[in-house]
């Protein structure tokens, strides 16, 4: 930069070692991370609600993450792995974010003032990202966990067990919350700090973003809250036939007693459900 | 012409001397009759000549160009020799920016924060030559891209946006909005001859552009509406892109 | 007893303090500046509206040199100014603009093809040349025959400022922050340096240098009206004054700007009536055109100012709850020019007084603006009664405005007088003459001094409010020694004036703190502000002429037999009331443009009598030259170029005025 420096001092002080480019990669990719798992979350969103369709349009869907539709064979394993790809995506998210989390109390005091003295939206946005973000590795993971190591049971019957019979609706109901508010900010903060959308008035863009972020915040919570209350009332209903797979209804048909194979799990043999409450 | 009748304002001060010993940061109110297009230059100087002569603050050029009075009017940072107290409520409070060291009661050291900055991110033109041949007619710039720099290059130092922000206010070093907006000012700047290396140098990690988790505190309170969303976004861009590249 | 040595020490870090210690810098001398706030928090930035270099880039600056600028600022002078001073000027102006151009100010610039203009209140179309696209702009401005006025949109100081005092710190000079200089230490014949005092702890340390630079700008405050920051008190005159071997020179002219904000007295730009904006009376009537209809709006400013006030006195004015003022009517340059290129004036608009300039008329009223008078040195910068005291920019008198400036040549006069004065005092540390010979008695007879007048007025038996008197010599100083002034008003100013200073020898303070306390600070401050407004009252007393912003209305003409001389004010006895007032001549033989009529305001003056001889010779000159480039006669005319500092010295080039490659 400076060539009279470079006579002064010599090359060894002038070349010294360049600032490393990381906390630039670790800025992109803690944004690159959190735009894939919001996009992640929509698309989730999407395939769960399906149930608000019936619960042979989960089943289908269900069915078709595990490659049934393209292998004639379920390999739930391709959910754990995807679940597991997204719990990395989790944790790297995590930690690249926690590095802006207050580190200790004093730091924490700080923020809690500024934002009670500023009475700023965006700032307020923020902290509720810090603790919707902290609360989300914790259910997140338990959720992802769950799914890695259980990856055939997704399905009508199966999640909706899952969500009532086995008390998680509660872990649910959190990771909704925490999710949809966590990742509805996060995508504004996004734009804002990318200026993704600023055109030639950014102001009235970002204007417009929290307009639309708050509308979409409030659509996919209303779809949420939707989802687990039918899962919550299939898993009440069907608390009867707790354990048994759902069987879609053109099978069910095709099968005479009222069960019928279900689509086979690759390399296990195909079995065949017990009629409910057979007994 | 009919008397109008004055709100009485109701001001809190919070005061504090640190040079003294015995001093212990409190708030002190302050009675005072309203008058007509009164501002808070000339309702604390009222206070200072009528009610306390000690009580400190700053002010040059009461005029909203100088920079040197911000406070935080009810908590939010602000100019205050603009800020007409008819646009204020009948009782409000008064404090000194955070961050910047306390010289005393409303006054702080802006100035040394300042300099240390433009020290930091020497926030100056690195040209090619040192000296230049004066009698010579000047290097021609396009028009628009003069009137793009003078709109950032508004910035008067005042230390709201850095009072403003939640990044300073946690982390001592961060370079704050008025630190990358002038890095933005340069960097569109043809004389300046720095690379984006150069201010990657500058602003590449996280007390530069890295630390800024878009808070907009610094946007939503220059008074001088200066751009400085997308002036960061604009630096934080070209600062990946050297990363990458 | 802490004592700080240096090469330079400047005291003010504005504009052209900045600009001297950057000169003395480069070349080599250790500089530390002084400054009472932030150096960007200087008054310099407040200079919205540009900055006067014959650059002639723009079509309707086109033709326009040094000569014209030069013309311009004597006869805005009143002929008050050394022509010498004013010549240096205006060939260093186009220099130090560049200058600046090259280190980042970010200049408007000529844009090529047409264009719309307001001009006299009309739209007219001008188109601008290719060869000027990308040069700097310049602007219409009162009193000058040319569009020259050099400006970055409407924050001209203030990116100025920035420019100049980041260049400071990219030289690594120094600038004590929020540090007052309470007295000049010397001996009589020679400045030392000064006793200063840290406004925050309190502590007086004594800076001991081979140079002395004032450069504190104006001494507006002794007003109560006035459109200058509150640290624009003139206390670094009252240093000078209070040496009693310094001398200030002319401080009875003041400059009264015709657009102040009513009634804040917040500075509207001239680029305001440059870019054709318009004066309006009660009625909505444009009345400068009766009073002036040549120049109208764009006469200078003191005729201007008095046209405003003289048209109130006839009943004119428009009534507020606060007294009565006229219109300036910006509504016909339109939303986009007013919130690009007046974007301050449109902020003042609306933050101070709720007004959309855009739809409606903003309230104005001339106030106080420019001290011309100050610190008088020679063309050097230098005072020629206490050797290594400097002074440079408001706070000196060089004298380059005589008894008015021009709108856009005080910011330029910073800068200038910054790169002349810097590179003088450098030459002046050159010499080992002046190597820094004095002795600790004087530092230690001088800083206690201070301390005994600092603990007097903490621990003391006075009892006197230095608020109070304050306030009572600012309505002295606007009712009595304002515009219009007469004799017995002057009479009676100085007088209580005079009443008041004793009076300030016996003030008390309340609060006792020994750090920041900006009660004491009022106090040792208006002491000194009484005795620079003595200076103006008793000098504007003694002048029985008109001159400029100078006007008697029981002398309204300007007498160049009398009065073509300046005013020098000392203070030699510190228990006296009033200064002592000497005049130094202004030699017409030597003008190169001898007195005559101004082209705007008054007709009727007396002559000098040496003025028609002189003017003979010029024509003589002129005519026997007739052909001749314009260097060479304006060298048979006044051969100035000497006096400037090589390294300023060489013609200007512009578009229809190459230079040689």
């Amino acid at each position: 930069m400076n060539r009279t420096l470079e006579v002064i001092a010599g090359s060894d002080l002038v070349e010294r070692p360049r600032r490393s480019r990381w906390p630039a990669r670790l800025d992109y990719l803690q944004s690159a991370s959190g735009l894939v798992l919001a996009l992640f979350m929509w698309a989730h969103m999407g395939f769960v609600s399906s149930i608000l369709f019936g619960k042979n349009a989960l089943w289908v869907v269900a069915r078709t993450f595990e490659g049934y539709y393209f292998f004639g064979h379920r390999y739930p394993v391709i959910v754990s792995i995807a679940a597991a790809v997204v719990l990395a995506l989790v944790i790297g998210h995590a930690a690249l974010a926690v590095r802006k989390f207050p580190i200790n109390y004093r730091q924490f005091r700080t923020f809690r003032g500024h934002m009670a003295m500023m009475r700023h939206g965006d700032t307020s946005l923020w902290f509720a990202q810090v603790v919707t973000g902290f609360a989300l590795f914790f259910l997140a993971s338990v959720h992802l966990y769950i799914i890695m190591s259980n990856p055939g049971k997704i399905g009508p019957y199966e999640s909706s067990f899952r969500v009532w019979d086995q008390h998680l609706w509660p872990l649910y109901l959190l990771l909704l919350l925490a999710v949809e508010f966590h990742g509805g900010i996060g995508l504004y903060r996004l734009s804002v700090k990318w200026n993704w959308f600023g055109g030639s008035n950014p102001d009235e863009a970002r204007h417009g973003l929290k307009v639309l972020k708050w509308a979409i915040t409030v659509f996919f919570l209303a779809i949420g809250l939707a989802t687990l209350a039918t899962f919550i009332k299939i898993g009440i209903t069907a608390h009867p036939i707790y354990g048994e797979r759902y069987v879609p209804t053109w099978q069910q048909d095709a099968l005479p007693g009222h069960g019928g194979q279900a689509a086979p799990v690759a390399g296990q043999p195909a079995t065949t459900s017990q009629a409910g409450g057979a007994q | 012409m009919n008397e109008v009748k004055h709100r009485k304002l109701k001001i809190s001060v919070l005061r504090y001397n640190p040079q003294d010993p015995e001093s212990v940061p409190h708030m002190q109110t302050y009675e005072l009759e309203e008058a007509d297009g009164m501002t808070l230059f000339i309702a604390l100087n009222e206070i200072r000549e009528k009610l306390d002569p000690s009580l400190q603050f700053d002010y040059v050029c009461r005029a909203g160009i100088c920079g040197s009075c911000a406070m935080l009017v009810n908590g939010r940072p602000a100019l205050t020799c603009r800020q007409l107290t008819k646009d204020l409520g009948d009782e409000f409070t008064l404090a000194p920016l955070p961050v910047f060291e306390l010289i005393g009661d409303l006054s702080v050291n802006t100035g040394k924060w300042m300099r240390g900055m433009s020290e930091r991110l020497e926030t100056w033109v690195h040209a090619k030559e040192q000296e230049i041949d004066l009698r010579r007619i000047e290097e021609p710039m396009d028009p628009e891209l003069a009137e793009k720099l003078y709109e950032v290059d508004r910035c008067i130092e005042c230390g709201c946006c850095v009072a403003g922000c939640g990044t300073a206010r946690m982390r001592e070093d961060f370079v704050g909005a008025v630190g990358l907006n002038k890095i933005a000012r340069f960097k569109i700047d043809p004389r300046d001859t720095r690379s984006d290396d150069d201010f990657y140098e500058l602003v590449g990690d996280d007390d530069g552009v890295f630390g800024c988790m878009s808070l907009l505190g610094c946007h939503d309170v220059c008074p001088k509406q200066l751009p400085l969303q997308t002036q960061i976004a604009y630096v934080r861009r070209k600062m990946v892109a050297m990363a990458f590249s | 007893m802490r004592v700080i040595y240096t090469d330079v020490l400047v005291i003010g870090a504005g504009l052209a303090g900045q600009r001297v210690a950057i000169a003395a810098k480069r070349r080599g001398h250790d500089t530390i500046i002084l400054s009472l706030v932030p150096p960007k928090r200087s008054h310099s930035a407040a200079a919205m509206g540009g900055m006067q270099a014959s650059l002639a880039n723009v079509i309707k600056g086109q033709g326009d040199n040094e000569d014209i600028h030069f013309g311009d600022t004597v006869r805005g002078s009143d002929w008050g100014a050394d022509q010498d001073v004013v010549r240096m000027f205006v060939n260093t102006s186009p220099k130090a603009v560049r200058e600046l151009a090259a280190w980042g100010v970010p200049w408007s610039r000529v844009r090529k093809g047409d264009r719309q203009v307001i001009i006299n209140g009309e739209k007219v179309t001008i188109t601008e040349r290719d060869e000027a696209h990308g040069l700097l702009a310049q602007r219409d401005f009162g009193g000058t025959k040319k569009w020259r006025t050099c400006y970055v949109s409407d924050g001209t100081g203030h990116s100025m400022l920035f420019v100049v005092s980041d260049h400071v710190i990219a030289e690594g000079i120094p600038v004590h922050e929020r540090t007052e200089a309470l007295a000049l230490i010397h001996d009589g014949s020679r400045c030392h340096g000064a006793v200063v005092r840290n406004l925050i702890t309190g502590e007086l340390v004594a800076y001991i240098a081979k140079a002395t630079t004032i450069a504190t700008g104006g001494a507006g405050r002794v007003y109560r009206v006035t459109t200058n920051a509150v640290i624009c008190e003139g206390t670094g005159m009252a240093l000078a004054l209070e040496t009693g071997a310094a001398a200030l020179g002319n401080m009875e002219a003041v400059q009264f700007h015709p657009t102040p904000i009513f009634p804040a007295a917040i500075l509207l730009t001239e680029g305001a009536r440059g870019d054709g904006g318009l004066l309006r009376d009660v009625d909505g009537h444009r009345f400068m055109p009766d009073y002036e209809p040549e120049k109208k709006e764009l006469a200078s400013r003191d005729v201007v100012s008095r046209r405003i006030e003289e048209h109130i006195r006839k009943g004119k004015g428009a009534r507020s709850r606060f007294g009565e003022h006229v219109w300036l009517d910006i509504t016909l340059l339109g939303e986009h020019h007013i919130k690009h290129n007046l974007r301050e004036v449109y902020e003042i608009a609306k933050y101070f007084n709720g007004v959309d300039p855009v739809k409606e008329w903003i309230p104005i009223r001339p106030g106080q603006h420019y001290t011309m008078g100050g610190i008088r040195t020679k063309p050097t910068g230098e005072s020629p009664t206490l050797k290594g005291l400097f002074a440079a920019g408001e706070a000196a008198c060089w004298d380059m405005h005589g008894f008015n400036r021009l709108g856009g040549n005080s910011v330029a006069e910073t800068v200038v007088a910054g790169m002349i004065v810097g590179e003088f005092v450098a030459d002046f540390c050159d010499r080992t003459e002046n190597d820094l010979d004095v002795s600790t008695g004087l530092i230690r007879e001088f800083v206690a001094r201070e301390q005994a007048k600092i603990d007097d007025l903490l621990h003391g038996k006075g009892t006197e409010d230095a608020t109070r008197l304050r306030s009572r010599m600012q309505d002295l100083m606007t009712d009595k020694v304002g515009i219009f002034r007469t004799g017995a008003e002057l009479e009676s100013a100085v007088a209580e004036l005079e009443e008041l200073l004793k009076k300030s020898r016996n003030l008390g303070v309340r609060s006792k703190s020994t750090g920041s306390n900006p009660e004491l600070v009022t106090a040792y401050r208006t002491q000194k502000m009484l005795k620079v407004a003595l200076a103006i009252a008793y000098g504007a007393l003694t002048r029985t002429e008109s001159r400029g912003a100078h006007f008697r209305v029981d002398h309204p003409r300007r007498d160049d037999a009398q009065w073509l001389k300046r005013t020098l004010a000392t203070w030699k006895d510190e228990t006296a009331s009033l200064p002592t007032l000497e005049y130094e001549q202004l030699d017409v033989k030597k003008m190169e443009l001898p007195p005559g009529w101004r082209g705007y305001g008054a007709k009727d003056y007396i002559d000098h009598p040496d003025t028609s001889k002189r003017q003979a010779e010029v024509d003589e000159i002129r005519t026997k030259m007739e052909g001749a480039d314009r260097f060479a006669v304006q060298d048979a005319l006044m051969p100035y170029e000497h006096l400037l500092p090589e390294r300023l010295r060489g013609r200007n080039e512009r578009i229809d005025e190459r230079l040689p490659l």
